[in-house]
């Protein structure tokens, strides 16, 4: 490698996503005319321009590189269409020129990044270092926002098990900005401008004027003399990140030589990177030779362009790879292309007026004249050529808003953000996963559901019998496997709407809706495995090891079952069967076999083995018997989640009576249904079972009822017990004529202040009764009281009376004292 | 020193441009900037001279401390020849702003309408001299000219406080004003129109007993700006702590000004009561019916001096400062009596010993 000088090579030092550094770098360009325009992007990806310059691409693209083993660690360069570096990609392929990446390569900068990680320490220490080093790195290419390794969106929620300690970008940019010093230097920069924040600075100094030539030479002089203000202090505290920095100018300009070397000349080569580097790359000297190259770490990884959105492009998104307001940005790019720069503020105020307009929020033209006007001064304030976006925003807060954000804020939002989401030509993004959702797609016959517009699709899981080959027989099930993987993975193509009753069972009811999103969301599933059963398995391993519930294990098992992944249903039992060895949770118990119950239920229509579910439901179900009585001696609000329990283990003791020791759990209701010191409603409510499966005799009902309901028994018991026995089967209860004998004399028998208490328990028995039932009920009270039952059953089911409303509210303000 | 200066001595509060004359006149002699027509410095002074700086070497005190891009905001409106609202909750500095903007841009802060139930269409635009109009009939010696039509005259600001507690129609009188820029004065045919500098500056109350909502088409002439209350401790303890010694030394109060620690406990007092939870937001605490504001806590502050002065020895006791807590956050019913008694017996007891003589003060008074 030679070491020559190259002075002769035009570097272009730009912000990143800065519409001010594009127009200067395109006139530039067309001054210089190069013969090789070298842009700071992963080396490997220049294969990639080629898609990136064509004419179907709509920015906002960006290149995706991830590890192709877990944990998945991945990096991002976004472009949006006022990036100086698409711009200059753009007028090389116009121009005929060369052009290439010539940053370190995706797989080495991955490489470099975990091994940051590694040294890092764990926890707190991790993140002032890390926080530290993405700010640098932002702010020292001349602010620009971020550069590859920080748009690393390993800490994005959905893989949780790969991350690492890093928090995510958004996050720890705020906590880099309080935390270290040479980040408060920008900050300073910016407050001794008078500016309330850098952005602010960077706006009003460096993105308006477009006199020639300026942006170059200033963004120089400012980042070359910040470069040389922070070098010191980044040498010592943050070695990693100048070791870092030092590697990467390196690799770049072994990529000017190489250019150099295959006889562009000098000053035919433009180099466009982050204003930081510009200093750097003015001369070669130090150019990575090919012995240091090939000791530079490296891991597998793959490399995919995928369509972006302003959305995630923007702050807001938690994503952090981005600047603050792209949709701004962007309408500030095309006013410079368009030579009205200086109308963007009529533009920006005018469109916000006008989204208020939509939203029923009336706006008149003379405010928004107004809005610019203070715009304007509030620029000139700032000795500014014209408004910056926080003057547009306080401006539209103070007219359009009247002095509210609150107002304003929503179509500031969608201003500054923008729903701009980009595009890539037909198979340009093609990931494994891609391709194997097109495939799916395509055999399932759902592509043509592949709209913008929303459709509704009715699934029969139930084979049909009238075709014949057995893959169109199930169509409908392998549909609703796939869409089931989709959800489980999040990727936003389906959602399933409830189903009517009767066709519970069978019927599935999905919208349909493709969306750009979906398409990202499919890219980043590539994170995940090759396939979309690979993935969503993955993905429910993943969750499987997060949970610690039960309640979630048996959803996850649900779900297994819903995607039609036998495989993952054996880890899930695992998972569940562990969390449910320690549990003495009945209810928790409970609704695990509920979940399990409908799965083997339900199992034969999907064309599930349930047979593994069957072992450990009889598990579970045995454990919920034994701690039956144990978890019934709860207060009454605990008792409701029981009531409920109860209920649905006697459904799954039915439903499976073959599996489940159904004789442990009668016998145990029995217990319960005897004991005094448990709750009285659960007893209640295991006496009305008992009496539904006839294992309680008539009599011994009837002297249970006696016992219950003996002259001195307090009144939050017995009223309490006989409430929970009104719980099930009433047409039964209403029919025993002994029962209501014995219920009438004890309430008789009870004293004012009892009655008081009985009558709230009684009132809330009763309130679940229909109409019906309680006119049944109170003609089997006249007939023991001896009243007609016509009447009693008017004066039961009529309107209360004024006096009796008073005396029910009387009852609302009842002192429960201590039960 | 003349008589007019003696006098001026004696005034129980002097007015912005009176206060702080030397630090107008020092700003005005430093001034480069372009001044705006009707103007007597530069905008970027104005601000100077609100947030705070240096001019010619003599230091600006801030007189507006926390957020600077409001003042910024509030002076781009009047650049604009528009009308400026502040509006915020009571003791949000709203007045105090007004008046040192006018004083800044104008140099008079006198030119005052005050908004109450009695303010007529009279006030805002203008009334005759009874006497000399039975004598002569409408002629323009007779004619009793507002504040608003006297600033309009000379080019200056007039404010307008508590424009929202004056009825509707007296505040719909200044539409035509604001909108057309002129009065017109049809006994005598003839018509004001308002010189280049005229502007008004209004001031109103989000919550309090009282007000008129204002009309839209009134708001719509106005560039509204919310005050905020001071958004951390630090900002409110420096605004107390800046006001009290001011006011201090106006009054000569012979009373020590309050240590750091006793501005601390009242300023943590009243934003715990004012958010409804300790500073921790850790604990809900119930807030009394009135508004406890910054404003609020100056003048507790100012009270607990005086009272030193008057019957101790010259220190702030906590006695003094219970007394004066007492009378700020219990205003009128039992209601606030029953708040305040549970803030002491809940919040301030556990505060340790540091607290522990406040504590014993106010549950003197609250046994």
């Amino acid at each position: 490698m030679s070491a020559v000088g190259t002075a002769g090579v035009h570097v272009f030092g730009v912000r990143h996503l800065s519409p001010g550094g594009a127009w200067h770098l395109l006139r530039f360009l067309d001054e210089v005319k190069p013969t090789a325009v070298l842009v700071e992007g992963p080396s490997d990806a220049s294969s990639e321009i080629r898609h990136i310059v064509r004419n179907e691409t709509v920015p906002p693209i960006a290149i995706l590189a991830y590890t192709d083993q877990v944990p998945v660690h991945t990096v991002l360069w976004p472009f949006a269409s006022y990036s100086p570096e698409y711009a200059a990609l753009k007028w090389a392929d116009r121009n005929g020129a060369e052009s290439a990446f010539i940053d370190l390569p995706s797989s080495v900068t991955l490489a470099l990044r975990s091994a940051r990680q590694k040294e890092a320490p764990e926890g707190a220490g991790d993140k002032l270092p890390d926080g530290e080093s993405e700010a640098l790195d932002e702010d020292a290419n001349a602010g620009q926002p971020r550069d590859a390794e920080e748009q690393s969106s390993n800490a994005d929620s959905k893989q949780p098990g790969s991350t690492d300690a890093i928090p995510s970008a958004g996050a720890d940019d705020e906590s880099s900005r309080s935390g270290s010093p040479e980040v408060s230097l920008y900050e300073r920069v910016a407050a001794l401008a008078g500016e309330p924040d850098y952005d602010t600075y960077w706006e009003r100094h460096y993105e308006h004027n477009l006199s020639p030539d300026v942006y170059r030479q200033t963004v120089k002089a400012f980042s070359s003399s910040m470069r040389s203000l922070t070098i010191a202090g980044e040498r010592e505290q943050a070695v990693h990140e100048f070791a870092h920095n030092a590697v990467r100018e390196s690799y770049m300009k072994r990529g000017i030589q190489e250019m150099i070397d295959a006889g562009h000349k000098p000053d035919k080569i433009v180099v466009v990177c982050g204003a930081y580097h510009a200093e750097a790359l003015e001369n070669t000297d130090g150019a990575m030779t090919d012995a240091e190259l090939k000791t530079l770490p490296s891991v597998s990884s793959k490399l995919t362009m995928m369509p972006y959105s302003y959305f995630r492009l923007s702050s807001l998104s938690g994503y952090g790879a981005g600047n603050n307001a792209p949709g701004y940005y962007e309408a500030m790019w095309q006013a410079m292309q368009e030579g009205t720069l200086e109308g963007l503020p009529h533009v920006y105020l005018s469109a916000v007026a006008a989204r208020l307009r939509e939203s029923g929020t009336f706006r008149s033209t003379a405010e928004v004249i107004e809005a610019v006007r203070m715009a304007e001064s509030l620029a000139a304030l700032h000795g500014g050529s014209q408004p910056a976006l926080v003057d547009l925003r306080d401006a539209a807060k103070t007219l359009l808003g009247r002095g509210e954000l609150s107002v304003v804020a929503d179509a500031l939002a969608f201003m500054d953000v923008g729903t701009g989401i980009g595009a890539l030509a037909e198979g340009v993004s093609q990931t494994p996963v891609q391709d194997d959702l097109n495939r799916q797609l395509k055999e399932l016959k759902l592509d043509k559901y592949r709209t913008t517009v929303a459709q509704e699709l009715t699934l029969d899981l139930r084979e049909n019998r009238r075709v014949k080959s057995e893959a169109a027989a199930f169509l409908d099930l392998n549909r609703s496997f796939l869409l089931h993987r989709l959800a489980l993975i999040g990727i936003s193509l389906a959602q399933v709407k409830p189903s009517s009753q009767q066709e519970a069972s069978w019927a599935e009811h999905w919208v349909l809706q493709w969306s750009p999103e979906a398409e990202i969301q499919t890219v980043e599933a590539s994170l995940m495995g090759e396939t979309i059963e690979i993935a969503a398995a993955r993905t429910l391993s993943q969750k499987l090891a997060a949970c610690t519930a039960i309640a979630e294990a048996s959803s996850l098992i649900r779900t297994a079952c819903l995607c039609g992944m036998a495989s993952q249903l054996a880890a899930s039992l695992t998972a569940l069967d562990a969390l449910a060895a320690d549990s003495r949770d009945v209810v928790q118990l409970a609704a695990a076999i509920s979940e399990l119950s409908k799965a083997v239920s339900y199992g034969d229509v999907r064309r599930m083995d349930t047979a593994p579910l069957l072992p450990l439901l009889e598990k579970l179900f045995l454990r919920a018997s034994l701690f039956l009585l144990e978890a019934s001696g709860c207060n009454d609000e605990a008792a409701m989640g029981m009531m409920e329990a109860i209920g649905s283990l006697h459904n799954a003791a039915q439903e499976h009576a073959g599996q489940v020791d159904e004789e442990l759990w009668l016998a145990k209701l029995t217990e319960l249904s005897s004991r005094d010191d448990r709750n009285p409603r659960l007893s209640g409510l295991a006496c009305a079972i008992l009496m539904e499966r006839g294992v309680l005799s008539a009599e011994a009902c009837e002297q249970e009822v006696s016992r219950r309901l003996s002259p001195g028994i307090p009144a939050e018991l017995g009223a309490g017990w006989f409430e929970g026995l009104a719980q099930r089967n009433r047409y039964a209860l209403v029919s025993r004529i002994a029962l209501w004998e014995q219920l009438n004399a004890y309430i008789a028998g009870l004293e004012k202040e009892q009655f008081a208490r009985a009558l709230v328990f009684l009132r809330r028995a009763f309130s679940v009764f229909a109409p019906r039932e309680k006119t049944m009920v109170a003609e089997v009270l006249g007939e023991l009281w001896g009243v007609d039952a016509g009447q009693a059953a008017e004066l039961l089911s009529g309107e209360l009376n004024e006096q009796e409303e008073k005396q029910i509210e009387e009852l609302n303000e009842f002192d429960f004292e201590d039960f | 020193m003349n008589g007019n200066e003696q006098q001026l001595q004696d005034v129980l509060r002097l007015p912005a441009e009176q206060l702080y004359r030397h630090e107008l006149e020092a700003l005005k002699a430093a001034d480069k900037g372009k001044v705006p027509a009707g103007w007597q410095m530069s905008p970027q002074a104005v601000l100077t001279f609100i947030t705070g700086g240096e001019a010619g070497g003599t230091p600006i005190t801030p007189k507006y401390i926390g957020n600077k891009r409001l003042v910024e905001m509030a002076i781009a409106t009047l650049v604009t020849d528009r009308a400026l609202l502040l509006i915020g909750e009571p003791g949000t500095a709203k007045s105090w702003l007004s008046e040192n903007l006018t004083a800044a841009i104008y140099g008079n802060s006198g030119l005052v309408v005050q908004g109450t139930a009695g303010t007529t269409e009279e006030h805002v635009r203008y009334s005759w001299n009874y006497a000399m109009l039975l004598a002569n009939g409408p002629t323009p010696e007779a004619l009793v000219q507002s504040p608003i039509m006297r600033a309009m005259e000379a080019g200056g600001i007039a404010r307008f406080e508590e424009i929202s507690r004056s009825a509707s129609e007296v505040q719909d009188a200044l539409i035509s004003i604001l909108s057309e820029k002129t009065i017109s004065i049809a006994e005598l045919g003839k018509e004001m129109n308002a010189r280049k500098g005229f502007s008004i500056i209004a001031t109103a109350n989000t919550r309090d007993r009282g007000v008129n909502e204002m009309s839209a088409a009134l708001k719509r002439r106005f560039n509204i700006i919310v005050l905020p209350a001071p958004s951390d401790l630090e900002t409110e303890i420096e605004i107390v702590r800046k006001r009290v010694s001011e006011i201090a030394a106006q009054y000569d109060l012979q009373a020590a000004a309050p240590a750091h620690d006793a501005l601390l406990k009242v300023v943590t007092i009243f934003r715990e009561l004012r958010s409804g939870m300790s500073l921790d937001k850790k604990e809900k605490i119930k807030s009394p019916g009135g508004a406890i504001s910054t404003a609020e806590a100056i003048s507790l502050l100012t009270g607990s001096m005086a009272l030193a002065a008057s019957f101790g020895d010259g220190e702030i006791r906590d006695a003094d400062l219970a007394a004066g807590l007492q009378g700020a956050i219990v205003k009128d019913d039992d209601k606030d009596k029953l708040v305040w008694q549970e803030y002491i017996n809940n919040v301030m007891k556990k505060r340790g010993s540091d607290w522990r003589g406040l504590y014993a003060a106010c549950k003197e008074l609250n046994p």
